[in-house]
């Protein structure tokens, strides 16, 4: 070979081939597309190819889970849950996981600025110094009594901060908001609680103990007041190897995802179920034996069973169930306390459980317990109180408002007028991390730090049997030119001077924080304890918060529940049309996700529909109305109309529609903005006896558009639903 | 001409093949259809996100897709136990003899079905073969606008377009698991690390472990007798038990 | 010859038969290469026309899509999960089968010594190279990273990497090549004779040209039975070679665990298949060549069409057993996942194609070629051939993207919508026709010398009043 075919011809051969190579090769995008940068000034504890763990708390709502945060070279890169904080016990949800979205989302507020004209778009970049003296002036500027803060459910240590603040100085007391909690009905459950037991607090439901799970409408394994907990119970409950296999019940006009997972979905007309809890109240008393209690003895089981559609057999049957398991529990929540009868309906299913004797027993009812720093139950405020807001602010009281962690304009009911009360308020400043609807209308967004980025603690209001106060700390320094809103509150404050400066006598936030921690450094039986504050604080920060090694939750005084007599009165629905509507929060989104890419592509657990609002309507009624799959129609109310896409959904009675809350977003970044519609602007003003807004207590019309809109769904139309398939 | 040793050595090797190394065992009866799993997934894998238009047609990128049927017309209507689909890592997987380029192969080490993605020249043959279809391509290169690529996970690899992808069983945990096993001079102990939808499940419904110890929780599991492997009538050997429950 | 015998009792004098067949119908030889060089440099306006629209449609179609493609990532087409595989791979399969009559008609007539193949045996074989490029583009676009096709070769490298000799793909690679390969030499060896009458008859480039494709023939005995063995080897050879590389493609499908592609039956299916569409471009061709080139009238007669839709008609048969046989057997199995395929096959929304695909492979044919007039006239046979060729495409489209809708997972079921496949497709079928109509002006479509043996050796005897075809054994 070597004779006739040379070196030299080898090589040039072998030239040709590696430059086809590379060329072929280089039609590809360079591999190394995805740029990580060095960190040029990279942290002296961070090793390369070495991740270090964080310890700090999820603030995608306010549950207060801890999660461990792995960050590379400065970097966070996963969260997951913390195993030590009793509340999670190192589970997350799908909020949780994308919280990492957030800290690194494209749109977020870079820096300090100030708004050229209220309402327009065009802004003014500002520097911190300026910032800190636009807040302190428009805190000694204005009498403190026409000063409010407007606040979110997290975090926890930045309300106590303006509490402080308001309490020494005068100003308004801060006003807590966030339309999870508007849905979960915080109010009217606290205000049931304090009916039946004689004190304010939330009900502690421990699923995970019982044997026969009654849900009224409560969808715990979603968004319902802190979901990974409940998740846990959830599986207790179904925890066939140790025990017998729990069962669980959902009544609901709509089968959500935790009715999904129903043994037996009971569908009822919306409004019925104070009357179909005492209904089955009454039929297991009779089973039980005995006289019946005062508390069912004026209801009539096929009354309720005509009004509400439940076959009486079906209650009859529940209610055997019911009184022949050892550990039946019963939990109202969701769309039944979000009527006109809220308050009744919460008290009947509490009742409900007078009947299996659970207060305060294993499987049963407590009172959540309090956090290790709190005195007494805390409640957002119900949305006649941000109603009663809205009106100081018409009145032109208040003149400035400060907004944190909350973003009312979206999670608002148009119908309450936030929007139009903003312009009785002379300075409106956001603290907002991301450019949500209501910083679109600030004179001033003060970005705070992303929760990965920030200082603070936060209460688990409910979820755990030991109180538990959640820690935070950075586990990144901030991205971004952004400030912790305590910093600028304190900072602020000094400048602001008098009593002001006095009621914030902190260097910064962390210094603040120590002071709020101090008392629990040697608290008998913690989870963690030292000598000085600073220790204190690095264990605090290291194992992710403070907790109660003992079960701390409060037993019900239920004495006299069955004594007590009840309403069975239905629910008045406002609005004509001929559908119930029950707008539900999505699972994947809740109010605060839609700008992060991958909790959009999360199918919806019931529906597997991704990146869009849907109407739910049962196929029947689709066939009647001539309405397929994807076709748009119109939702009339009587407060707005809206146009969304219907999914023909198997498991919705004929009579209701519903639509998820979550998107519908007219600012708030590229991945929310301009996606689906937001179905709280249906709603009209109407509260329940508790003051919680009656967002279930609609009537809707609709209306075909003739136009379609192809719904983005993970499943199959044609091997779930057999559309497509052709004739059989 | 067969030897006896000969013999007991084939008879080793299938066994192996038949039992695996790693498995998972996941409760359809308490899973919730939360998608918390997809979520870890999606952060822990460096999966991107596609967008409605591509997600609605089929080409969302989701490792573990929680599948859920209907039962019954309403009012009797029910929705079947959410059931996560991933990849099932077969012992004897229909899609690795089929890539022409070596791109998904079977790891005789960690007895998991292994993809190249750099040896991959996109023929989709796999995805085709694959039974459980949960195998996703690069249709594009999907955007990830700055600062979004701060939060990859340095430990996975960033996937170009014309590229298949699937559910690793996190070989990168394993493998750090592994070392760090070895560094230290021991076995890897049950429940040291787990998977990243594992770890995030809320209602633990996934349990992942070592299927070949008959001492770990997956294994115990597994032997309850109401366990059901997937399309197990194909003959691929799949290494995910679920149980319906119910 | 039977036939040919049943022909002269039917004559009404030796005219009529010189008329029908080209056989009998000798023309001198010096006259017969300059009609057919005359055929090669005649080239009206409307020519260029038409090339120009095809180079536009390739330029458009073909190479920017491509590169689009390329560039974008094959989100731009419309595979998706479950249907990975779409009109790429329908087109790979449908070139294949395109590639196939070309073979067929050349080599086993050849084999067989039917006379009537001799002047389109050119024409056909064109075909087979030219659709295998096509199938060619075709696979490529398919890959999602096609800059790295060459992984596919067995070529060595310094990792040891090699391709997968279990995968089909690597088979069916393998198969094309040796295809594509064998029957280029196949194509080429015919033509050195006509070449080497071309380069005497030209000047210029053409001359040049044609000096090197001839490669010095000069027609020496010695010359000619060196290609007459070399001819007999291929068309041996390639047979067996072309039954190889349809059956392969089919095992792509065959060997997966699919649904409805789990098939034994499929190796030979997809055989008769590739001839039956092979077969309607033949005629195709025919027709256009007869009805748009200069003195092929004289070499492509109704005989022609005639002989080749007696073949179409015989595979259509072939075809419908093979479809009957593969349907009964996957419906007997009962298999649930089978048994739900077929019946979204028939009934789905892509239920109309799969009726059609039964109309224009089996009743057409069969209602149309019986009648010896009909099959006889061009443009019928035309468009019965275009028929043919459709509903073998919507075959192999519902093989691949139909039936890839379903499959044993019902949540990830779902349609295939093309995308930027119908301009990559049709810039095929351009680059097909384009590459077509350059070869018809540089190479004589009409194997001159074939044509000429075979009138030499025909004649045509007179015993008593009956006029008798004889014809002398050649080899």
């Amino acid at each position: 070979m070597s004779e006739q075919f040379s070196r030299r011809d080898f090589l040039k051969l072998a030239g040709v081939g590696a430059a086809t190579t590379a060329v072929l090769t280089g039609c590809g995008p360079a591999s190394r597309y995805v740029k990580r940068e060095p960190y040029m000034q990279m942290p002296e504890y961070n090793y390369n190819g070495q991740s270090t763990y964080y310890a700090t708390t999820c603030r995608e709502c306010a549950a207060g889970c801890g999660l461990i945060v792995r960050t590379s070279q400065g970097r966070a890169i996963k969260t997951e849950g913390n195993a030590n904080n009793p509340l999670n016990l190192g589970k997350t949800c799908a909020r949780g996981q994308a919280t990492l979205h957030g800290l690194y989302n494209p749109d977020r507020v870079t820096d300090p600025l100030k708004r050229i004209s209220r309402g327009g778009a065009s802004t003014q970049v500002m520097e911190w110094d300026a910032a800190i003296q636009a807040v302190a002036d428009a805190l000694k500027d204005n009498q403190p009594e026409e000063i409010a803060f407007l606040m979110g459910m997290a975090p926890d240590h930045l309300f106590d901060l303006v509490s402080d603040l308001a309490k020494a100085t005068g100003m308004n007391a801060p006003i807590r908001f966030g339309a999870l909690g508007m849905f979960e009905s915080r109010a009217t459950l606290s205000k049931a609680a304090e009916n039946l037991f004689g004190e304010a607090s939330l009900p502690f439901f421990d699923v995970g103990g019982a044997q026969v799970v009654f849900s009224f409408g409560a969808n715990f394994l979603e968004t319902w007041l802190s979901p990974v907990s409940y998740t846990r119970g959830f599986a207790g409950l179904r925890e066939a190897r140790t025990k017998q296999r729990g069962k669980f019940v959902q009544f609901e006009s709509r089968m959500s995802q935790t009715g999904g997972k129903a043994d037996e979905w009971i569908s009822l007309r919306p409004g019925s179920e104070a009357l179909v809890a005492l209904a089955i109240g009454r039929l297991a008393s009779e089973l039980r034996g005995g006289p019946i209690p005062r508390a069912f003895s004026n209801v009539d089981p096929l009354d309720a069973a005509s009004k509400s559609g439940v076959k009486l057999e079906r209650l009859e049957h529940l209610a055997e169930m019911f009184a022949g398991s050892k550990g039946a529990l019963a939990i109202p929540g969701g769309a039944a306390l979000g009527q006109s009868n809220g308050l009744a309906v919460a008290e009947a299913v509490l009742a409900l459980n007078a009947i299996s004797d659970n207060f305060g027993k294993p499987g049963g009812i407590y009172l959540s317990a309090l956090a290790p720093n709190q005195t007494e139950y805390q409640r957002p405020a119900s949305a006649k109180e941000m109603r009663e807001l809205v009106q100081k602010m018409f009145d032109g009281k208040i003149k400035v408002l400060f907004v944190h962690g909350v973003n009312p304009l979206f999670e608002l009911p148009t119908s309450l007028e936030f929007r139009g009360a903003i312009k009785y308020v002379s300075q409106i400043i956001s603290f907002a991390t991301f450019p949500d609807e209501t910083a679109r209308e600030a004179d001033y967004v003060f970005p705070d730090h992303h929760g990965l980025e920030s200082w603070g603690y936060q209460r688990v209001a409910t979820g755990s049997a030991q109180p538990v106060l959640s820690g935070a700390q950075p586990v990144v320094s901030p991205y971004y030119n952004t400030r912790a809103t305590a910093d600028v509150l304190i900072a602020a404050a000094q400048l602001a001077g008098g009593t002001f400066a006095e009621a914030l006598p902190f260097k910064d936030e962390v210094e603040f924080l120590q002071s709020k921690a101090a008392s629990l450094m040697n608290a008998a039986d913690g989870s963690i304890s030292a000598a000085d504050i600073n220790t204190f604080m690095a264990y605090f920060q290291q194992h992710g918060g403070y907790w109660k090694l003992s079960d701390a939750r409060g037993i019900p005084n239920a004495a006299d529940v069955l004594n007590r007599t009840f309403s069975a009165e239905e629910a008045q629905f406002a609005g004509e049309g001929e559908f119930f509507f029950i707008p539900f929060v999505s699972p994947t989104l809740a109010e605060a996700g839609a700008n992060k890419p991958w909790l959009q592509e999360l199918p919806d657990p019931t529906t597997t529909v991704m990146w869009n609002t849907w109407v739910e309507m049962n196929p029947e009624t689709a066939h009647e109305l001539g309405i397929e799959n994807d076709d748009v129609v119109k939702v009339v109310s009587e407060a707005a109309e809206l146009e969304a896409p219907v999914y023909v959904y198997p498991a919705i009675r004929p009579d209701t529609i519903a639509m998820p809350f979550g998107q519908g977003h007219t600012a708030y970044g590229r991945y929310a903005e301009q996606r689906g519609v937001n179905p709280a602007d249906l709603l009209g003003q109407h509260f329940n006896e508790a003051g919680d807004l009656a967002f279930a207590g609609m009537k809707v019309k609709i209306e075909k558009t003739g136009k379609k809109k192809p719904l983005s769904r993970l499943e199959s139309l044609m091997g779930v639903y057999g559309i497509g398939l052709g004739e059989e | 001409m067969a030897t006896l040793a000969d013999l007991k050595i084939s008879e080793v090797k299938l066994s192996e093949e038949q039992t695996g190394k790693w498995g998972m065992v996941i409760d359809q009866d308490i899973c919730t259809g939360c998608q918390a799993c997809v979520a870890a997934c999606a952060m822990e894998n460096n999966i991107s996100f596609v967008g409605e238009e591509d997600s609605g047609y089929g080409r969302s990128m989701h490792w573990i897709r929680i599948e859920r049927f209907w039962e019954g017309e309403y009012p009797e209507v029910k929705m079947t136990p959410n059931q996560p689909i991933l990849c099932q890592q077969c012992g004897s997987a229909p899609c690795e003899p089929v890539c022409p380029v070596f791109a998904t192969v079977h790891s005789q080490a960690e007895q998991l079905n292994l993809q190249v993605y750099n040896r991959c020249v996109g023929t989709r043959y796999c995805a085709n073969n694959c039974p459980y279809q949960v195998r996703s391509f690069n249709w594009r290169d999907y955007e990830r606008p700055e600062p979004l690529p701060n939060q990859l996970n340095p430990d996975v690899t960033v996937r170009r377009r014309g590229v298949m992808e699937k559910c690793t069983f996190c070989i990168q945990r394993i493998q750090k698991a592994q070392d760090q096993a070895k560094g230290e001079g021991r076995e890897v102990v049950d429940g040291e690390f787990t998977t990243a939808c594992a770890q995030a499940c809320p209602a633990s419904a996934i349990t992942f472990g070592r299927v070949d110890d008959p001492e770990s929780l997956v294994s115990r599991l597994t032997e309850q007798n109401y366990g059901v492997k997937h399309l197990e009538e194909l003959g691929t050997l799949p290494r995910v038990t679920y149980f319906k429950g119910g | 010859m039977s036939e040919k015998k049943n022909h002269a009792e039917h004559a009404h004098g030796e005219e009529h038969l010189r008329e029908k067949h080209l056989m009998l119908d000798p023309l001198p030889r010096g006259q017969m290469n300059e009609m057919v060089m005359e055929s090669m440099q005649t080239t009206s306006w409307k020519f260029w026309v038409v090339f120009a629209i095809l180079s536009v449609i390739v330029a458009y179609g073909l190479f920017y899509s491509w590169g689009v493609m390329i560039a974008e990532g094959l989100g731009v087409a419309g595979v998706n999960r479950p249907a990975y595989w779409g009109i790429f791979l329908v087109n790979t399969v449908f070139w294949i089968g395109i590639s196939h009559a070309g073979t067929f008609i050349s080599a086993i007539l050849r084999v067989f010594k039917a006379e009537f193949r001799r002047p389109f045996t050119r024409a056909a074989e064109l075909m087979t190279t030219f659709g295998l490029v096509q199938a060619g583009f075709s696979i490529f676009m398919h890959m999602g990273r096609v800059w790295l096709s060459y992984w596919l070769m067995p070529y060595p490298n310094q990792r040891m990497l090699w391709p997968n000799l279990h995968s089909p793909l690597t088979w069916d690679l393998l198969a094309i090549t040796t295809y594509l390969l064998s029957s280029t030499m196949y194509l080429f060896l015919p033509l050195i004779p006509d070449v080497a009458m071309a380069r005497d008859r030209s000047t210029g480039w053409r001359k040049t040209f044609y000096k090197i494709l001839a490669l010095g023939f000069r027609g020496t005995e010695g010359e000619w039975t060196h290609l007459r063995n070399a001819m007999g080897i291929f068309a041996w050879a390639i047979i067996p070679v072309m039954f190889s590389v349809h059956t392969i493609v089919s095992w792509d499908f065959a060997a997966a665990t699919r649904p409805g592609w789990n098939s034994t039956i499929f190796g030979p299916y997809f055989v008769v298949g590739a001839l039956h569409s092979g077969m309607g471009a033949v005629v195709m061709v025919l027709a256009i060549v007869r009805g748009t080139m200069k003195n092929m009238k004289y070499f492509i007669r109704p005989e022609h069409f005639d002989a080749i839709s007696k073949l179409m008609l015989i595979i259509s048969m072939a075809w419908a057993y093979f479809f009957f046989n593969d349907y009964m057997v996957q419906w007997y199995g009962g298999d649930k996942w089978t048994k739900q395929l077929m019946h979204f096959q028939e009934a789905g929304p892509m239920g109309w194609m799969w009726f059609a695909m039964l109309i224009f492979n089996i009743a057409i044919p069969w209602a149309v070629l019986w009648n010896a007039r009909w099959r006889a006239t061009p443009w019928i046979v035309f468009i019965v051939g275009l028929l043919i060729n459709v509903g073998m495409w919507f075959e192999r489209y519902i093989i691949i993207p139909v039936s890839l809708s379903i499959n044993r997972m019902p949540f990830t079921w779902r349609l295939y919508e093309p995308g930027i496949e119908i301009p990559l497709g049709i810039g095929t079928l351009a680059f097909f026709i384009l590459l077509y109509m350059a070869a018809s002006r540089l190479i004589p479509l009409v194997p001159v010398w074939e044509v000429q043996e075979g009138q030499m050796a025909h004649e045509l005897k007179k015993y008593g009043r009956e006029t008798v075809v004889s014809v002398s054994e050649l080899e």
